[in-house]
């Protein structure tokens, strides 16, 4: 089922006298239970355009959807409410409060979402079930980002966006991040974006969208997508 | 380069900035303003009294022979001893509803060095024998009098016209009171003459040949006690009623007390604001450069040294002390003017202006910039600390910690997660919670003492009015009279319902070597028209049991109830010596400063029979407190028959005057309006303290957080909610400084009432429920109105943007 349609997505920025086109005219689908990865270069545009897919930007042109329900047209409060009940984020540097405990970091998610997931299994699925007490500085890189993953999850979202989410982990770290993902994909069917400037983590995908300044070059089908085990890098 | 940096920084975080200038400009611009005034008014009350022979030493007796005064001026010590003949008169006027009273002062024309000489504005010479007068400037504005107008007074039994030739000052009534229940002067129905004394002896014929008021000055490095002791064996029998020194002269003593309470404002205002300024800076610049660290690194990476960096980082500082104190001080200058003016509508002085003030603008700029400096250095220091690898290296995570308030379980089970984290960063950055606390508490207990100090006025004369002083009118005698016949005459009166004697009689009283001079009430036990109250506001009845005191006169002479102390009064039959007299109680008594006897009492001490100075009266129709119609045409009643008794009285012999209550406390109300007006300046100094505190602080938060901040916005949190994890934590503090800030403000008023307090009036300490609720009331409205500015910002957060990189 189709979740996210983008019809010829402009973003440009005005710098002094200079416009800038992050994004040039981008289409693409995104659809329920699928785990794609946005590949790119720096300055590809690839977390510009995630960041109109997750409602945190805006397009300066052309349509976007979720579900059908027209997102160009959102006004701040429907956008707020977008990414309150539909979307997940997890960002490189994780962004967790530093002075909320991992459980609690996760009870701030679960607050405001409409049909939360429960904490305890999820703590336990991230593998932190002996953590929960502890604060952001307490643990590690990769448990870190384990506790961003669960407070994105927590909120069970139709649509999880994720920003170069193994950027700053090591491999073995790294791969079990990206199991948590394909995990949360499958069970729950739902949509995994994946931005990564990273071409080996493009094989664990279902699909691929490769974006070269500021444009889709292409959108690969991977047939047979490796497991994150065997991604390596 | 680094120059553009730091105005493209401050550009950048402007709110806080702007917080920051605006407490220096408010600060400076009192500095400035309040020092110029209070130069130009002590300045203008220095040249005054040298100019007018200002007298260092009063005396007021019943008379003595205008003969002896040459053996006076020979006492060691005097320098020139004047005697004169004071009298105060009734103005007659055919329409008037309330009663004018001048005080006559007499001059003697032939003597060109006289003591307390008036000074001539406009007019012309006094001239010997003739029925003129020179009147102070302000009864002749407020009349709107003109040169050679006739002024009909009633003098020694007899209706005179005065002309009016001149418009005159006197460093004796620089702030003219008729009585000591006054506080302000009220031109309207007081002013001072100047008459010729002849003329005045003409008037007062059996004062002929007499004085009733000595004037003099000494010669320098004379003791007043010393000489005070030389002069009053000489004066005694001629019926001492006072001897006072320069410093409880009451115009000196409110004028000098003006110009210190500018003085000490001058000071203590700015340094208050200018300390706030200087904290919000020094946080300010913390976190600048904390948050800077990465820029600093590069900079010494670049063969920057330490010193130009920490010039760089002191620029902020000093940019801000610069702007604002230029800024403040030339507001200040601007502002001195109408300042200046305003005291002068108070104080009968020449008009001193000082226009530009280059000494307090650069004092005001070297302090300001003093201050920051400090404030910088201590803010930046942690640049110099910093080495360039260190420097680019991310900081040390920030740790959590879970408070110990946390560990009280159900408060804990009570806190949102956005509760704990407000509350865990209460915590993680004491020093700006401290400061928070200590911003919301002065701001609360500044505009609590404001705002008492009002509802204070409001008691140190309504109070006065309406619980002690409750009679409709009251008629003064030219002299003491024998009461029973008077209070006979008046009774037999339509309209009268009730009649009161009130004798009043200067007395000395003293206990072992404290000494004051007062004026001593006698009261019938059974009054209803005066109700003398204690502090509990019940009634205290005067008995023959000893005299009643007021608090400030029992600190004064240091006795409590049941102490013993010495009576003596110019008015006893035989100067027996003075009569031991028990303290029976001691009263809260706010204007003035009286001792009370039942009047039984005094005539036996006095042993002049049963007399009065004074009657107080009630009339029939009487007022419904339920009714407010009926009250109004009460009160019209009121007023009614005073002017009907005044009438009746007009050229009574013994009839000094007439008074209504109701009119004396319409025309204080009506001077109180007009000066309450300042308390809004007050209160807004605490909305400016807290607005500014809150302010800075929600910007400085939300810089070091908008990370953590704009991660929430993108879980999907709104605005609201997100800006609330910051109002928790300041309405958290809010709580604990408002608590705070109410005892506080209890502080300074003690501290208020100890500073401000005189013979005049004392300021009662208690704070009124009212004047709590609006300094909680106030703190919380500035902090509400802060917030609604800061979270503009927290809309405007750029999620994008701010989540970018890493921090």
């Amino acid at each position: 089922m189709e979740l996210i349609v983008a019809r010829n997505i402009v973003k440009r920025y005005r710098m002094g006298e200079v416009t800038v086109y992050a994004l040039k005219g981008v289409d693409f689908t995104l659809y329920d239970g699928e785990l794609v990865v946005v590949l790119g270069h720096s300055g590809s545009g690839k977390s510009t355009l995630v960041n109109i897919v997750g409602g945190m930007d805006r397009a300066s042109e052309g349509e976007l959807y979720f579900r059908e329900q027209p997102l160009h047209r959102a006004n701040e409060t429907e956008l707020t409410n977008y990414r309150r009940s539909q979307v997940g984020f997890i960002f490189q540097f994780y962004n967790l409060m530093p002075n909320l405990t991992a459980y609690e970091n996760i009870e701030l998610s679960v607050q405001i979402a409409e049909d939360p997931l429960q904490i305890d299994p999820l703590m336990e699925q991230v593998g932190l079930s002996d953590r929960q007490e502890h604060f952001p500085s307490q643990l590690s890189g990769g448990e870190q980002q384990r506790v961003a993953i669960a407070r994105a999850l927590a909120k069970n979202p139709h649509l999880l966006l994720c920003d170069e989410p193994t950027g700053s982990l090591d491999l073995p770290t790294g791969q079990q991040i990206l199991k948590l993902l394909r995990d949360f994909c499958e069970r729950y069917n739902k949509a995994v974006v994946i931005i990564t400037h990273n071409t080996n983590i493009s094989y664990m995908a279902d699909r691929v969208i490769c974006l070269k300044d500021g444009l889709v070059e292409g959108i690969k089908e991977n047939p047979e997508p490796l497991t994150p085990e065997k991604v390596s890098w | 380069m680094l120059w553009k940096k730091m105005v493209r920084d401050i550009w950048g975080n402007k709110g806080s900035y702007v917080a920051c200038l605006v407490l220096v400009i408010f600060g400076l611009m009192i500095f400035t303003s309040f020092s110029i005034a209070s130069d130009n008014l002590s300045l203008s009350q220095k040249d005054f009294y040298r100019q007018q022979n200002f007298a260092h030493g009063f005396t007021e007796l019943i008379s003595m022979p205008y003969g002896n005064l040459g053996r006076l001026n020979q006492i060691k010590g005097i320098d020139k001893i004047d005697g004169r003949v004071t009298k105060e008169v009734r103005v007659t006027q055919p329409e008037g509803d309330t009663a004018i009273y001048l005080q006559l002062v007499s001059l003697d024309l032939a003597d060109p060095e006289r003591v307390n000489d008036a000074k001539l504005l406009n007019g012309i010479e006094l001239r010997e024998g003739e029925f003129e007068i020179w009147v102070d400037n302000q009864f002749f504005e407020t009349h709107r009098l003109e040169l050679g107008q006739n002024v009909e007074v009633v003098a020694g039994n007899k209706a005179r016209e005065l002309k009016v030739e001149g418009v005159a000052i006197s460093p004796e009534f620089t702030y003219p009171l008729r009585t000591e229940k006054e506080i302000y002067p009220n031109p309207e129905q007081f002013g001072i003459a100047y008459i010729c004394r002849e003329t005045m002896w003409n008037m007062f014929p059996e004062m002929r040949g007499q004085v009733n008021d000595l004037v003099f000055t000494k010669e320098p490095g004379i003791d007043f006690d010393e000489l005070k002791d030389r002069l009053e064996p000489e004066i005694e029998q001629y019926g001492l009623i006072n001897l006072f020194s320069r410093e409880n002269q009451t115009s000196h003593l409110i004028l000098d007390e003006e110009v210190a309470q500018l003085q000490r404002m001058s000071s203590a205002l700015p340094l208050m604001f200018l300390s706030i300024a200087a904290l919000i800076l020094y946080i300010m610049l913390k976190r600048l450069v904390e948050q800077q660290r990465g820029q600093i690194g590069i900079l010494k990476a670049f063969g920057y040294n330490n010193r130009e960096v920490m010039l760089h980082y002191l620029s902020y500082a000093l940019a801000v002390g610069a702007v604002g104190g230029l800024l403040g001080g030339l507001l200040g200058i601007y502002v001195a003017k109408p300042l200046t003016a305003l005291l002068f509508m108070f104080f009968h002085v020449p008009e001193v202006y000082e226009g530009f003030s280059l000494y307090y603008l650069a004092l005001g700029l070297i302090i300001s910039l003093a201050i920051f400096l400090l404030a910088g250095y201590q803010g930046c220091r942690y640049a110099l600390q910093l080495k360039p690898a260190e420097a680019m290296r991310p900081p040390a995570p920030i740790s959590g910690k879970k408070l110990f308030l946390e560990k009280i379980r159900f408060l804990s089970e009570m806190l949102t997660i956005q509760g704990k984290m407000a509350i865990r960063n209460l915590g993680r950055n004491r020093s700006r919670t401290v400061f928070l606390f200590l911003g919301m508490m002065l701001s609360c207990s500044v505009v609590v003492v404001t705002w008492s100090l009002n509802d204070l006025v409001d008691k140190l004369v309504f109070y006065q009015f309406e619980e002690v002083e409750t009679y409709h009118a009251r008629v003064n005698l030219t002299e003491p009279a024998f009461r029973s016949t008077v209070q006979r005459e008046l009774s037999r009166l339509d309209e009268v319902t009730r009649v009161e004697p009130l004798i009043e009689i200067p007395v000395r009283l003293s206990h072992a070597w404290r000494e004051e001079n007062v004026l001593l009430l006698g009261i019938a036990g059974d009054s209803m028209l005066y109700n003398i109250r204690d502090s509990e506001g019940q009634r205290v009845i005067p008995s023959d049991r000893g005299v009643i005191l007021s608090e400030r006169l029992a600190e004064k002479l240091d006795v409590s109830t049941g102490s013993l102390i010495e009576l003596e009064s110019p008015y006893k039959r035989n100067n027996d010596g003075p009569q031991m007299v028990e303290v029976y109680r001691i009263i809260p008594q706010y204007l003035g400063m009286n001792a009370y006897l039942e009047i039984r009492e005094i005539d036996q001490i006095i042993d002049q029979g049963d007399f009065a100075t004074a009657f107080m009266l009630n009339f029939g129709g009487n007022l419904n407190p339920d009714e407010n119609e009926l009250e109004i045409s009460g009160e019209e009643q009121i007023q009614k028959n005073v002017k009907l008794l005044r009438d009746l009285y007009h050229e009574s012999e013994l009839v000094a005057g007439v008074d209504g209550t109701e009119e004396r406390g319409r025309e204080i109300r009506d001077l109180m309006e007009t000066f309450g007006s300042l308390i809004y300046l007050y209160v807004l100094v605490g909305v400016v303290i807290a607005f500014a505190i809150i302010y800075s602080s929600s910007f400085i938060i939300l810089s070091e957080r908008n990370r953590e901040l704009a991660s929430m916005k993108v879980l999907g949190m709104t605005s609201r909610e997100v800006f609330s994890v910051i109002t928790f934590e300041q309405w958290f503090i809010s709580i604990f400084a408002i608590s705070a800030g109410l005892p506080l403000a209890q502080v300074m008023m003690f501290a208020l009432s100890r500073e401000l307090s005189t013979d005049l009036y004392s300021i009662p300490t208690e704070l009124s429920g009212q004047a709590l609720l609006m300094g909680a009331g106030i703190t919380a409205v500035s902090i509400l109105i802060a917030q609604s500015f800061a979270m503009r910002k927290v809309r405007g957060l750029d999620l994008v943007e701010v989540l970018k990189t890493r921090e």
